[in-house]
């Protein structure tokens, strides 16, 4: 399903990802795992294709296209959804408005028609009741007065919603308590666990891993995947460090 | 054509003016292809008025409690060329009209028009006016409000070009409420010019969006003046401005000595759409009473960059993230229209504006 190869990428100049190679099947979960400043958000920023993450070398397919000739949205579009580490705060736009916007958004650019407002609330809530989100909280601006944990939740109640293919998502579980973690780990696999589909699980402790089985761990140290294995990469680098463990 | 002569840009009301516009608009030439006012009504009952070239076109206008008549228009240097016959809104105590909306058709030219609203104690009114076409609509208003009377105003200004300049003087009694909303979304030069003196426990609400294009220009001078105590007022307004257009925002709070309990709200947000745009804010305040609360802001800056990548990520285009994210921007003042239909057709001129800009 994606592809990457040899993937170098610079932000204002600082080479950043340096020689990157991951491949994920349709129906595999991986985990990259990795010390802060490792480079895992900027891979993920890199496959959303945000503005200001320079690709100098590689290429990223996803299901035999060129991820890297997309445009965000075209990529949203494509199927590919990233959960962010750090949600963003949008004053003036309702969740509902905004989530309604962008299906409707992504439809368009698959040719499909768009759902009505009804529609589109009624699967919005059932989202955000799946997630244990108070429905009120779909009316509010996008994230603004969200505690940390409101707002990773938010993310899969639009992940939900949106319905992708491939998913990265980058600390989904920094932020909140072993309640919502469950609720977040069960979600990810109702909505992401399918033969068609994969996921990218960026983390850095092993915990999200107790809910949600990875297929394979790699841990990705200065740009590069230095290690993979299966989920007992996980384990080991929980109880011996990364230091150890890409030494 | 001489340039409409005012005072010099060295005065500090006048430091963002541009008599040259006025001047080009002025001397445009008059057009066949003239506005048809229905394009222009809002969905809502009362009297209809056609202004054409500054003249109330009787004909095809309703005047419902709208009365003609002449006007004195004061000493200001735009709002004195007004002076002569105009529309005149008065309403007796308790009295609620209809709404009154007015459109203002220019053809090219130069156009003048003085009008008054004046309401007795516990009136109620609403005013929608919207200025359409080319040339130089120059207009006056004196509104005088009496104790707890209330008057809500919404103001479009889509002049295709030329130049729109508002003079408006406001006297508030005691517990009135002045609500005036200002939508610039048109390619016109735009110039409003305001003083409200508020009364005892008096509320003004004054403010609006300019949303600025090309090589336009659109400005606001406007002071509230609380002459008494316990008075209230806000001042939110929000500037859009792309390309190399221009916006600027004046806005003065002045408390008098005796003006204690004062609660004044000024909001003063520029957004530039582009780098060569300019957004120049003015906030102002004039405190000479101990006991006030006046709060104000006043910001540029642009589009929030982590937003629009986060927008795009789910799926929507870059332009449409920009459009909702300046629509968001915009609605802080628009939010204010208290009448749906009218809050609605604001809405969607802005929006008009966005597709045409972004
Ligand atoms: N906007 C930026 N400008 C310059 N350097 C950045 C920027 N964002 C991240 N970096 C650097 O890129 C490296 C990788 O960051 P990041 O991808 O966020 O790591 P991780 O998510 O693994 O903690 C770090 O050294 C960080 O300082
Ligand atoms: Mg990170």
């Amino acid at each position: 399903m994606l592809k990457i190869e040899n993937l170098h990428a610079e932000i204002d100049g600082k080479e950043i990802l340096k020689g990157l190679s991951l491949t994920v099947n349709a129906g595999e979960i991986h985990a990259i795992m990795g010390p802060n400043g490792a480079g895992k958000s900027t891979l993920g920023y890199v496959l959303g294709g945000r503005p200001g993450y320079e690709v100098t070398a590689g290429s990223i397919t996803f299901n035999g296209q060129d991820l890297l000739e997309l445009e965000p949205h075209q990529r949203a579009a494509a199927g590919v959804f990233l959960g962010f580490q750090y949600p963003v705060e949008i004053p003036g736009v309702s969740n509902v408005q905004f989530l309604r916007e962008a299906l409707n958004a992504q439809r368009a650019t698959r040719e499909e028609k768009p759902l009505s407002g009804a529609e589109f609330l009624k699967l919005a809530r059932e989202e955000a009741r799946k997630l244990d989100m108070d429905a009120e909280m779909l009316k509010r601006p996008v994230n603004v007065g969200f505690s940390g944990g409101e707002k990773k939740r938010n993310e899969m109640v639009q992940m939900g919603i949106v319905n992708p293919r491939f998913a990265i998502l980058d600390e989904t579980d920094s932020g909140l308590d072993i309640d919502a973690l469950r609720i977040v780990g069960d979600g990810i696999n109702r909505i992401m666990r399918a033969p068609d589909k994969a996921v990218l699980l960026i983390t850095h402790y092993q915990r999200l891993l107790d809910y949600v089985q990875p297929d394979v761990v790699h841990v990705l140290a200065d740009g590069r995947i230095v290690r993979s294995g299966g989920a007992d990469l996980a384990h080991e680098l929980e109880r011996e460090g990364y230091a150890q463990v890409t030494a | 054509m001489s340039l409409i002569e005012l005072p010099s840009t060295r005065e500090e009301e006048w430091r963002w003016a541009d008599p040259e516009a006025i001047a080009a608009a002025a001397s445009l030439p008059w057009s066949d292809a003239t506005e048809n006012a229905a394009d222009w009504w809002i969905d809502l009952p009362g009297a209809r008025i056609v202004v054409r070239d500054g003249v109330v076109d009787q004909a095809a206008s309703t005047l419902d409690r709208v009365t003609l008549r002449s006007i004195e228009a004061g000493d200001h240097a735009l709002g004195q060329r007004a002076t002569g016959p105009g529309w005149s809104l008065h309403l007796d105590t308790d009295a609620a009209a209809h709404p009154v909306q007015i459109v203002h058709i220019s053809t090219g030219g130069a156009n003048h028009l003085p009008s008054e609203i004046v309401l007795a104690d516990d009136a109620v009114a609403q005013v929608v006016e919207t200025y359409v076409g080319a040339g130089w609509a120059n207009r006056y208003l004196r509104v005088t409000l009496g104790a707890t009377a209330r008057l809500m105003r919404s103001v479009r200004l889509l002049q295709a070009g030329g130049f729109t300049s508002l003079r408006e003087d406001a006297a508030l009694g005691t517990g009135a409420s002045l609500v005036t909303i200002f939508l610039g979304a048109g390619q016109a030069g735009t110039r409003i010019d305001a003083t409200i003196v508020a009364g005892a426990g008096a509320f003004a609400d004054y403010g609006g969006a300019l949303l600025t294009a090309g090589d336009q220009r659109q400005e606001c001078a406007v002071a509230v003046r609380h002459a008494e105590p316990h008075g209230s007022s806000q001042q939110v307004w929000r500037a859009v401005a792309a390309d190399r257009s221009t916006a600027s925002l004046a806005a003065r709070v002045e408390v008098a000595r005796d003006a204690q309990k004062t609660d004044g709200v000024q909001s003063l947000r520029g957004l530039l759409l582009k780098r060569t745009a300019t957004v120049n804010l003015k906030p102002e305040l004039e405190i000479f009473a101990d006991d006030v609360k006046c709060a104000h802001g006043a910001t540029v800056g642009e589009l929030d960059a982590r937003a629009l990548f986060y927008m795009q990520s789910r799926g929507i285009p870059h332009a449409r993230a920009q459009a909702l994210l300046t629509t968001a921007f915009v609605a802080d003042a628009l939010d204010r229209i208290g009448d749906n239909t009218v809050r609605a057709a604001f809405s969607a001129d802005a929006e008009t504006w966005l597709d045409g800009a972004l």
